[in-house]
């Protein structure tokens, strides 16, 4: 079953502020969106940033963020170099898990961090009603942040595309080694989950086997709000270096055996070593040799990355594991939060704790004030904790750290 | 560290601490999460009673290397 | 021309052996001893003066020679000290690193060279250290790669990983860019490791230590206390340091019931003892120890408790001091221990 994506150059876009402002008219929980468009290298800050969509329609008329399967395909089109942000901060003071705060520079030292820098960034800055609640408020705000990110895509449909892929997988060489993709959501409920289809990770059956394709063509969407660093949002997915990265190397140097996706942040450890042991199981199913196992979220699911890892192990299925370090900048030792001894491969995507020196913006979308009340302009050096993604652990950045 | 140097000279050991990472980071065996830095056998005689004998039932048990044990089973 | 000044110690500097290993802090100017064939690998740096000390001197007075030395490489106003190379000599090492590590602290780019088991490369903090091999028929080997890391901190240039510029890893973590994606290295990783080459960037190998059996019948068992938690008898007699401690002690629970707060406290400086001092027996559980004994549960108690503070503890030390418990606990019968830690 091929999937082909067709790429657009970003000149195709055309920002109507005002019919996006009308999406949200729509919803009883939302007050107001403000629409602001930027470019890589302005001198602008973003802040309370949820999530990052790149702009996809289908030609057939299907969403582009379906909610019920199967993505990956047919045909899907993508502007290339454009992301939509949606920014909010959640009024009210009832914050269940101490959501932090997200930043995206475009310009300074902290555009190094996240993939937004270059490009046209769409930022939508929502208000909720207070009185609505958080869970209706970001019900709303991921409905029109994703038909916005539909919207913007529409003028494609009567362009001509840059280049065109087609995403399959043929019959190849038995003798490759066999590599599966286990992709860790995490589900904490809404407002730290991840959303198959648009149902919440933990309600989906994981672990479960999905055709690669499905996740490049929007059957993940996020709405995970705390450890900004730490977040896959949406958009790494859509563009995610793991799986293109085994469809690329497919007949070459191994044989992609396909993506399972596993859950994360089970509360208790018995649930944490069953999903793991699942996961292990199905990766044995689909004739894995070797895994890369990713991670979705903080310590808490770095347990159920290295109880993956061993389970895999013991299966016999070799493992390289992704994930961030927290290592304090005067430790003597990269702190991993978790670990087993089977996990002797392990790619370190950065450590969260480094400050990026202070820089000054000239503008600042999102919100004038850090959730903690700073100045967003005015602030000391930042961890790169808190910019949006920068640590991420699906590997999707060339971030890393060194021993020195 | 030293469980893992009284462990290397064959004597079983339960080490208690409220950070077990660096502990199996390390390679401790046993490691038993203790409730807090200030106070790793517990606030009062009852707690301490509990964490103890989890620990005593950690020095009877066959374990997996670089074993954490929670207190409450 | 930028400027190095290089610590040798009382043998290498010329004066003497080790009848000379007392000579106190002093200066000779430019190069000496292996200090010529560091000058002449060095490039576009000159080493103005050599800073000695005799290696005895120095572990007896160290805090005042640490300062006195300091004293002199300030006074030439240097781009960089180089220290050694110590190669396995662990008086000298310490030495080195000691020195190395206060010119860093004073903001001197500093360099230190010996083998990698010496026990002064955990001294060194944030200064630098190139392996060298055990003893001094390394040299050779050892000067160039010495003097190219000392010529690149003189002119001010930051280094890279320390795997590919040939210093060893102090465990500090610093964030870089890759030319591949997480997930790509991560594919790369694994596919080597399928192949047989087992290669991580983070976490490494440590030494596993076999877990010792369970204890098959522990009401016929000797337990042992030990704690890293400082926890000694009230006033510290045997001045135990609050931080990096330089000893393991041991004190007798002889009639000992349980500890009584006023008779114990901790001296840990690393996290608020207020609630150890109130009752010592949530760092060393005493009270319930015997308790287990009388009741049966346990065979005996070890009449010693073992104590240290494990804050800030060079690896190295931490490891002496559980060998040197572990040897008496294995002579003394002691088939299990509880420990507790920070």
């Amino acid at each position: 079953m091929a999937w082909t994506l067709r790429t657009f150059s970003s000149d195709v876009l055309d920002v109507d502020a005002a019919r996006l402002e009308e999406l949200a008219a729509d919803e009883d929980a939302l007050e107001a969106l403000e629409v602001d468009v930027v470019r890589g290298g302005e001198p602008v800050r973003i802040t309370h940033v949820l999530d990052a969509v790149e702009p996809r329609i289908r030609p057939d008329g299907r969403a582009a963020f379906p909610l019920e399967p199967k993505a990956g395909q047919g045909v899907t089109h993508r502007i290339d170099q454009a992301v939509v942000l949606p920014c909010l901060d959640f009024p009210g003071e009832e914050r269940p898990l101490h959501e932090q705060e997200s930043i995206v520079d475009l310009a300074g030292p902290g555009s190094e961090l996240t993939p937004f820098a270059i490009g046209t960034n769409v930022v939508l800055t929502f208000h909720g009603r207070p009185d609505a609640g958080h869970r209706a408020i970001d019900s709303s705000t991921r409905r029109v942040t994703l038909a916005a990110a539909e919207l913007l895509a529409a003028l494609t449909l009567e362009a001509e595309p840059d280049r065109e892929e087609t995403f399959e997988l043929g019959p190849v060489d038995e003798s490759l080694p066999s590599i599966a993709a286990l992709v860790q959501l995490s589900d904490l409920g809404q407002l730290y989950q991840l959303y198959v289809y648009g149902e919440p990770a933990g309600e989906v059956g994981l672990p479960r086997v999905v055709d690669p394709a499905e996740m490049l063509d929007g059957a993940v969407t996020a709405g995970e709000y705390h450890w900004a660093a730490m977040r896959n949002p949406t958009l790494f997915f859509q563009r995610n270096s793991l799986v293109t990265t085994l469809y690329r190397e497919h007949g070459k140097r191994l044989r992609f055996a396909g993506v399972v996706f596993m859950r994360g942040y089970e509360q208790s450890a018995a649930d944490k070593q069953r999903a793991a042991d699942e996961a292990a199981h199905v990766a044995a199913e689909v004739g894995a040799d070797g895994a890369v196992i990713t991670t979705d979220g903080g310590g808490n699911s770095h347990t159920e990355v290295m109880l993956t890892c061993r389970a895999c192990e013991s299966a016999g299925i070799r493992t390289a594991v992704v994930l961030a370090e927290e290592t304090d900048l005067d430790a003597t030792e990269a702190i991993l939060t978790d670990w087993v001894p089977e996990a002797d491969c392990i790619v370190s995507t950065g450590n969260l704790e480094e400050l990026v020196p202070a820089w000054r913006p000239e503008r600042v979308l999102g919100g004038d004030a850090l959730l903690d009340g700073t100045p967003a302009a005015d602030v000391a050096p930042i961890p790169v904790r808190n910019y949006l993604g920068a640590a991420n652990q699906m590997g999707q950045l060339c971030a890393g750290a060194m021993s020195w | 560290m030293l469980a893992k140097e009284i462990e290397r000279a064959g004597i079983t050991t339960v080490f208690v601490s409220s950070l077990p990472t660096i502990a199996t980071m390390i390679g401790v065996n046993r490691t038993l999460r203790g409730p807090a830095i200030t106070h790793p056998f517990g606030l009062d005689e009852p707690e301490r009673r509990r964490i103890v004998e989890r620990a005593l039932e950690m020095l009877e048990a066959d374990v997996a290397p670089t074993t954490v044990w929670e207190v409450a089973a | 021309m930028v400027k190095a000044v290089h610590y040798l110690n009382q043998f290498f500097a010329g004066l003497g052996g080790e009848e000379q290993a007392d000579t106190p802090p002093m200066r000779l100017d430019g190069a000496v001893g292996p200090g010529r064939g560091l000058a002449a690998a060095l490039e576009d740096a000159e080493i103005v003066a050599t800073v000695a000390c005799g290696d005895d001197y120095f572990a007896e007075h160290e805090e005042e020679a640490t300062a006195a030395l300091l004293e002199l490489v300030r006074a030439e106003a240097p781009d960089v000290l180089v220290a050694g190379p110590a190669f396995g000599s662990g008086r000298y090492g310490y030495a080195s690193a000691r020195v190395a590590r206060a010119a860093a602290e004073a903001g001197i780019p500093a360099v230190a060279a010996m083998h990698e088991e010496n026990p002064g490369v955990a001294a060194v903090g944030r200064a630098v250290v190139v392996p060298t091999g055990p003893n001094v028929a390394g040299m050779r080997d050892a000067l160039p790669r010495l003097a190219a890391l000392a010529g690149r901190l003189a002119h001010g240039e930051r280094l890279g990983p320390a795997e590919e510029d040939g210093y060893l890893p102090r465990g500090l973590r610093r964030n870089r860019q890759y030319d591949r994606t997480g997930a790509e290295r991560a594919v790369d990783l694994l596919l080597a490791k399928l192949g047989g080459d087992t290669r991580t960037e983070v976490g490494g190998a440590h030494d596993t230590v076999p877990s010792p059996p369970p204890i098959p019948d522990l009401s016929h068992a000797l337990l042992a206390l030990v704690t890293e938690a400082g926890c000694v008898p009230q006033g510290n007699p045997d001045r135990l340091a609050s931080v990096r401690a330089h000893a393991w002690l041991r004190y007798s629970l002889a009639g000992e019931e349980r500890l009584e707060p006023g008779r114990y406290e901790s001296v840990h400086g690393g996290f608020d003892v207020t609630l150890a001092n109130e009752d010592p027996n949530r760092l060393v559980p005493l009270d319930t120890v015997r308790e287990l004994v009388g009741e049966g549960r346990i065979g005996e108690l070890y009449d010693c408790f073992y104590t240290t503070t494990g804050n800030g503890t060079p690896v190295a030390t931490a490891t002496t001091f559980g060998q040197e418990i572990a040897a008496e606990l294995r002579d003394a019968g002691v088939q299990a221990v509880l420990l507790s830690g920070t």
